[in-house]
């Protein structure tokens, strides 16, 4: 099995509050991690360190191979030439959509493909218009953000993901900002990512759906991990882990 | 009668030149200054807050008089009237194209920057085809008032003795013992704004096609 990340002892304050403490795991090829835990634990600031929105304190990450950082006397160093690199194979979709409002959906997506892969106008049409009918929005192409409904703005976010066709796919909280049908929305195309066995780590309260699609899943409490595997959905070993899952049930 | 129409014609092209002058430097001096304004260095930052309201709290008339005498007390050497008048109007427009700008650039979420950093774009291309375009269509309004207020301040370049529009018509004015001529500046000073403001109605249509 190819390991995709490999996260080792990441650290992380901002200014004297420690944030994360040593967080470490790992990720394979095709396999999908859930992340869950209260507000404040660090999970989002986890995927943006990973996602190069912040930098570590020290700890290291490999991304299917390359290094982004290591730990050099307690300080993570960064690898400067591969961080771009990097930066391609992973992608973020945001819990806030985060699209471009002065842009159409068709132009969201094809943007990057542009500039940054330098694909022709052509490809990166051609495949904008082929994600766009998997997340079954072809006809909203020519719309713009402020014209969709939430849901369809996260499946155009997600797209705008793929286009550039990430190794690892990051998901924070990708469904916070809907209520339930279009919660449902998202989670259906997550899952058929999922079930396409595209590399993922989500951050998410939704439980159910969690434990449904994941191959490996941490509880973190306080910038630490406290649990780790598929197991502490239906049969958690610590009391923390308990506590948090048991409030999810209705 | 005509050759008083011909000397207002001459005095407008003068308020004109003000007008496009003053817009082509400050501008994109403004921008400069919103940079600085919003600076890391602390300093840069506090001398650029405290250009800013200078500018904002004295009168432009006062600012006019002060770079028109200003060299000539401190050099002993002067310019000429139009130049002063120019140098006055840019450094003053600055600083409140700078205020607009900061606040347009300041209301663009940062989730803006943080799609575009995962998107893998670069710095400037992030600034001139993301933030750029939303934060033109946010200022359109305010850039609109302050230029329609440009259009009747060139009239204060007259204190320093530029032969601007409105100049010329109080000169005639008071040859003629007749408020017509002031009554004519006034027209024309309404049918430039009324241009300016639908210059600017006409952008902000062709802004509206989002959010
Ligand atoms: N840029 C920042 N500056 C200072 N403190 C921060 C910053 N970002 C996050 N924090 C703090 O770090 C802690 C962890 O935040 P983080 O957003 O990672 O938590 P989270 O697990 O994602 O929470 P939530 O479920 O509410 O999204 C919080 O206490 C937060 O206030
Ligand atoms: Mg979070």
């Amino acid at each position: 099995m190819q390991e995709m990340i490999r996260l080792t002892d990441l650290k992380k304050s901002f200014g004297s509050v420690e944030v994360l403490k040593g967080i470490s795991f790992s990720v394979n090829r095709g396999q999908v991690l859930s992340i869950i835990g209260p507000s404040g634990s660090g999970k989002s600031t986890l995927l943006r360190i990973i996602t190069q929105l912040e930098k570590a304190d020290d700890g290291s990450l490999v991304i299917d191979g390359q290094e982004l950082f290591t730990s050099r006397s307690g300080q993570a160093v960064y690898n400067r030439e591969n961080a771009r690199a990097i930066g391609l194979k992973t992608g973020l979709v945001f819990q806030s959509f985060n699209l471009f409002p002065h842009f159409n959906v068709l132009r969201n997506i094809t943007e990057a493909q542009r500039a940054v892969l330098r694909r022709s106008k052509d490809e990166s049409e051609a495949k904008a218009m082929q994600l766009l009918r998997k997340m079954e929005l072809e006809d909203k192409a020519l719309m713009y953000p402020c014209q969709l409904s939430g849901g369809q703005q996260q499946r155009v976010s997600i797209a705008r993901a793929l286009a550039l066709d990430p190794e690892i796919l990051f998901f924070d909280e990708p469904t916070s900002a809907l209520d339930p049908e279009l919660t449902r929305e998202i989670l259906h195309v997550i899952r058929a990512l999922a079930e396409e066995k595209m590399t993922m780590a989500v951050v998410t309260h939704e439980m159910n759906f969690a434990k449904a699609i994941s191959d490996n899943a941490i509880f973190m409490d306080s910038g630490v991990i406290v649990e780790q595997g598929t197991e502490l959905f239906s049969d958690p070993k610590e009391e923390r882990t308990r506590k948090f899952i048991s409030s999810f049930d209705s | 009668m005509s050759s008083l129409l011909v000397q207002m014609l001459e005095g407008t092209v003068t308020s004109l030149q003000i007008f496009f002058l003053t817009l082509l430097f400050s501008l994109p001096l403004g921008f400069v200054v919103a940079r600085g304004r919003m600076s890391k260095i602390r300093i840069v930052r506090w001398l650029i807050d405290l250009y800013i309201q200078i500018m904002r709290g004295t009168p432009l008339i006062l600012q006019l008089i002060f770079f028109y005498f200003a060299p000539f007390y401190l050099f002993g050497a002067s310019y000429d009237r139009f130049t002063a008048c120019i140098v006055a109007f840019v450094v003053n427009y600055s600083a409140y194209f700078a205020e607009i700008y900061r606040s347009g650039l300041q209301s663009i979420d940062k989730g803006q920057y943080e799609a575009s950093h995962v998107l893998g774009f670069r710095k400037s291309y992030t600034f001139f085809h993301i933030i750029l375009p939303q934060v033109i269509k946010k200022i359109m309004p305010a850039l609109g008032n302050e230029v329609i207020t440009l259009v009747k301040d060139t009239a204060l370049a007259q204190t320093i003795g530029v032969a601007e529009l409105f100049r010329v018509a109080q000169t005639a004015s008071s040859r003629e013992f007749s408020t017509v001529p002031i009554f004519i500046a006034g027209i024309f000073y309404f049918v430039m704004n009324y241009i300016v403001s639908r210059i600017f109605v006409l952008a902000e249509k062709k802004l509206d096609y989002y959010r």
